[in-house]
């Protein structure tokens, strides 16, 4: 028997616990970490859970390639020739930049990094991306411009001292229930609760204002409470005066945003919108804390600049107990971001454009490195739909349950040359893949990963991978080497050393500095002890910028044919594409079955029984689940979790994208229903 | 006969009970946690906070081999460790834990899992002066034996036979010794009690389970936390040829506890599992057991993120 401290593999809360192996070597189970300042001995169900699905028997444990059309055994170096000379052919045939390469907000920074290694210094082509493509892409584009720094700008800790916090677009206790839970207990001690979320989530119940926009209305509410903030002269004029620029076109721009219009494209009555405002306004520290609900729209960049706003109209920034607080999905999607896996910049956010920096990498790679921006991972699946990448390397994800527009991204991966998967179970995405390679998952392997504070923690290897599945990074230095480039076998923790040397914000950290409770980032010395809170003195780019935004509609809005607007999202039970909880014997027993929510006012106008299947039809696809009749969701509204592949939501969703941030709008289309 | 052990003796008996015994002792951790881990030498961490996971965990783990079988139809039973096992550094709490779940599994019909972990095992309780920050520990007495910290002195009082047969040959201690520090046995929280008594007279009215209920996150942790908690599910997963089956933890706070197949669930809505998880520790149990479900360790109070533990619950719920 014997005990492993790790990080919790699910959200990005950063919960550490202890994973108990028993006699057989297997995990037995968990144990909150009681001294860790984040679990503080507590986990959510997910977290209880994290050792079930890793003995489970459909665990990927050999090579697997393509042989007239059947997936065989292979040995690993066949298949690593494989995958090296095929996407070596590919791109000396039609260019680097017809290969893509998909990191994983589940994999290890030290793994993200070596895979945008082999992306741009093996294979030429700054072609990669991972899902915050599909999470917060909008938030690191929206708040890059506005402060200077994509992240999370207060701590975990700040929900003690605050006096307020707004919950938009976060269903915080089932996505990030620890988080949740620190609101609640916010509330309990006596802070104010403002959601603001078109869903009854827990945290409603909870709130002194509920505030029930239509979805993809963002925009003009929140134009209409800082209208109605300036009009009651409650902003921040001495911050305002200090810290930012770009006030005065701010201002004017909020002109058309009165309280009737607002109303009339919201919905929400002129005096929620009013209390709201006031009530922001008056708190000392208020905190804003968002999700998908702000990021996932065809103006998920206008959200959060609308949110940073905000922030910054009531002084709300660079202090304890306030802030503008983006909540990341994965354990690990702030550090495949802070890693480099994004098409536009290296490590630290480091500009692929810039020229020094490009100096600064090639000089350390000993190679020339692409000048050009690469894709999207949206747009490269659009690319691959038209036949211009033909060649994709994917590593733990699996878009073919997450991405738009399942009809697409199917024929998209489908048309592809040459498909490589990188993962644990035989996914949806890895049963089309050419080559499979079996990954060890998080509690076989060794590496650091960064929460959404920005905290960067060790994960600890507690048992051996199952049959010759190996590590990620195992992986990618064998890559790296059939690449010509360093190859040799070293660890994750020399990883992190290449990684502090050429990225700034972690410059300071090593392994040794990240026992007990890590660091939080920017940590760019030796001796520093990390940041909690952004933006103390100045924002990262040195003023913060009021950004103005117009309330644009979302692509899609229902219409006669397709009368119900579709919300899609997630259960507290499961996690995304299931390939994990749905492996896990309690987690799957909550919810085994694909479901769709919908108000008790269309159930009697449609005439429907609770656990009615229906079927749910968009313009791109059709699926089945069970009606579930609440209130939760309002009259008009439909929602599916995307979590089932036998019901998957994404069938139905619309790939329109953010602009700028290349982001779907997962959060609104237009939907109808019929029974089966 | 109460004996006195200097640091050598503590080791020496260590040694003894390790010789037949899979020793388990507290060991701190880099979080500053104590957890019960296999002894590695040395002096074990006997002062601390409680024991982070629940000993009890030791006998019905959170997740167990029950059987295999296999094609052909053989059936095959985990096989049990070579050596039992010892438990020491147990309190109060933890040995009172252990003896409502050993009435629980070994009542007839024996569970033969539990029964397969618990037989021949030794439990060392542990009182005194070892509680955080050197806080007294009540009498820890349902066990072999007792260790018994006092001012600069380590005591051992044997409780069964198993206990004297291992301390004897130590020095005996003058029990005016123990003298040194508060004896009075434990007693539940009062708090506790009252609670017990207003849900037993039925006083509690249902908008107090709403508003507690909707607090609780659904994670379980109350549950798992929970040395008497010995609810637990089934799973089988097949390997080829081969099934395994297995046992673990359940939590009653989760909705599909108790849903049945066709959607109907007696358990439906999130104020019914909290009232029930109280109910059955201050309610039920008393009827079936005489004694109260809860030995007031207060892990599920240190686990509950949103403030919702039995204790705090109690507290609460007596103030009305
Ligand atoms: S809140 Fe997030 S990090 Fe914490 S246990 Fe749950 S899933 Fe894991
Ligand atoms: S205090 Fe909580 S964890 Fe301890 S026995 Fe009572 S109910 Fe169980
Ligand atoms: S620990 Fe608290 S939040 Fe978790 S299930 Fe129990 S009562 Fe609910």
């Amino acid at each position: 028997m014997k005990t492993t401290l790790t990080t919790c593999p699910w959200c990005g809360t950063g919960c550490n616990f202890y994973l108990f192996t028993d006699e057989r070597g297997q995990l037995s189970g968990v144990e909150p970490a009681a001294g860790h300042p984040v679990s503080r001995g507590q986990l959510c169900l997910k977290g209880w859970n994290a050792h079930a699905f890793v003995a489970h028997p459909e665990r990927l444990t050999v090579p697997l390639y393509r042989r007239q059309g059947e997936l065989v055994p292979c040995d690993w170096n066949s298949a690593l020739d494989l995958l090296h000379e095929r996407l070596s052919a590919i791109a000396e045939r039609h260019g680097p930049d017809s290969l893509m390469f998909l990191a994983s907000a589940k994999a290890s920074n030290e793994e993200n990094f070596l895979l945008m290694k082999l992306a741009r210094a093996g294979f030429g082509t700054n072609n990669i991306d991972h899902c915050a493509r599909l999470c917060h892409s909008s938030t690191v584009f929206g708040l890059a411009e506005t402060l200077g720094s994509g992240a999370m700008t207060n701590s975990l800790d700040c929900f003690e001292q605050t006096d307020l916090v707004l919950v938009i677009g976060s269903n915080t206790t089932e996505q990030h229930p620890l988080i949740g839970s620190r609101i609640l207990q916010a509330k309990q001690r006596g802070a104010d609760l403002i959601v603001i979320d078109s869903r009854t989530i827990r945290l409603a119940r909870h709130a002194d204002l509920h505030l029930r926009p239509r979805n993809g209305t963002d925009v003009a509410l929140l134009c209409g409470i800082m209208r109605q903030i300036l009009a009651d002269g409650l902003e921040d004029r001495d911050f305002i005066a200090a810290r930012c620029e770009n006030f005065a076109a701010f201002e004017t721009s909020l002109r058309d945003c009165t309280p009737e219009r607002v109303a009339a494209i919201t919905g929400e009555p002129e005096e929620q919108l009013v209390a709201a405002a006031r009530r922001f306004a008056r708190a000392e520290k208020a905190m804003i804390v968002f999700a998908m609900g702000i990021t996932q729209h065809s103006h998920g960049v206008d959200n959060v600049r609308a949110l940073s706003n905000l922030a910054l109209l009531t002084g709300n920034l660079g202090r304890p107990g306030t802030g503008i607080n983006p909540l990341r999905g994965q354990n690990n999607v702030q550090g495949a971001c802070d890693m480099g896996a994004l098409p536009d910049v290296y490590s630290g956010y480091q500009k692929v454009s810039d020229p020094a920096v490009r100096k600064k990498f090639a000089a350390a790679w000993g190679v020339d490195l692409p000048e050009q921006p690469g894709l999207m991972a949206t747009h490269a699946m659009e690319a691959a739909a038209e036949g211009r990448i033909r060649g994709m390397l994917i590593m733990g994800e699996n878009p073919l349950l997450s991405e738009a527009n399942q009809g697409l991204i199917r024929q998209a991966l489908q048309k592809l040359e040459f498909l490589a998967v990188i993962d644990i179970f035989p996914t949806e995405t890895a049963q089309l893949a050419d080559l499979v390679l079996p990954a060890a998952c998080y509690a076989e392997r060794d590496g650091s990963y960064t929460s959404t504070e920005r905290r960067v923690q060790r994960g600890r290897k507690a048992i051996e991978p199952p049959g010759e599945a190996r590590a990620d990074w195992q992986i990618l230095r064998a890559l790296l080497g059939r690449c010509g480039l360093q190859a040799d076998d070293t660890g994750p923790e020399q990883t992190m050393m290449e990684i502090s040397t050429l990225t700034p914000s972690y410059a300071g950290i090593s392994y040794p500095r990240l026992e007990g409770a890590g660091l939080q980032w920017p940590c760019p010395e030796a001796e520093h002890p990390g940041t909690p809170i952004l933006h103390v003195e100045n924002c990262s780019r040195g003023k913060a910028r009021f950004s103005p935004v117009t309330y644009r509609p979302s692509a899609e809005v229902p219409d006669t044919d397709y009368p119900f607007l579709l919300n899609t999202g997630r259960t507290g039970v499961h996690w995304h594409t299931g390939s994990m909880t749905r492996r896990s014997h309690l987690l799957d027993r909550e919810e085994r079955e694909p479901y769709v929510e919908i108000h008790p006012q269309d159930a009697a106008r449609h005439q429907l029984k609770e656990r009615q299947p229906l079927q749910i039809s968009s313009r791109r696809g059709s699926i089945e689940a069970l009606a579930r009749i609440t209130d939760r969701v309002p009259a008009g509204q439909l929602f599916i979790p995307f979590h089932f592949v036998e019901g998957a939501a994404n069938a139905l969703t619309n790939n329109a994208l953010d602009p700028e941030s290349g982001i779907p709008e997962f959060k609104v289309c237009a939907v109808r229903l019929q029974p089966c | 006969m109460l004996k006195q052990l200097a640091e050598k003796d503590l080791l020496r008996l260590l040694e003894r009970i390790a010789t037949r015994r899979r020793l388990l002792t507290p060991q701190r951790q880099s979080d500053g946690s104590r957890l019960l881990l296999p002894w590695p030498g040395g002096l074990p961490e006997l002062v601390g906070t409680p024991l982070q996971r629940k000993p009890t965990e030791i006998f019905f783990p959170q997740l167990e081999l029950l059987m295999e079988l296999d094609n052909s139809g053989d059936v095959r039973l985990p096989v049990p460790a070579d050596k039992p096992v010892a438990l020491l550094g147990l309190d109060h709490f933890d040995l009172a834990a252990i003896a409502f779940l050993d009435r629980f599994f070994l009542s007839r019909p024996t569970d033969d899992a539990y029964l397969r972990r618990r037989h021949d095992a030794l439990l060392v309780g542990l009182s005194g002066l070892a509680g955080p920050q050197g806080a007294t520990l009540p009498p820890a007495e349902t066990c072999d034996l007792e260790l018994i910290l006092v001012p600069d002195k380590l005591l051992a009082r044997p409780h069964a036979k198993l206990g004297e047969e291992l301390l004897a040959g130590f020095t005996a201690a003058d029990p005016t010794a123990l003298r040194a520090i508060d004896r009075s046995p434990a007693e539940r929280p009062a708090t506790l009690l009252a609670a017990a008594r207003l849900l037993q007279e039925d006083q509690v009215p249902e908008a107090f389970w709403e508003e507690i209920a909707a607090r609780c996150i659904a994670c379980g942790g109350c549950n798992f936390a929970c040395p008497t908690c010995n609810c637990f599910g089934v799973q089988d997963r097949t390997f080829g040829n081969r099934t395994e089956r297995s046992r673990l933890w359940d939590s009653c706070q989760l909705d599909a506890f108790m849903r049945e197949a066709g959607g109907h669930n007696p358990l439906g809505t999130e104020t019914l599992r909290t009232r029930r998880r109280v109910y059955h520790k201050l309610v039920a149990d008393p009827l079936r057991w005489g004694e109260l479900g809860c030995v007031a360790c207060g892990r599920c109070d240190r686990a509950c993120p949103t403030g919702i533990g039995m204790l705090a619950l109690c507290e609460d719920l007596v103030r009305r």
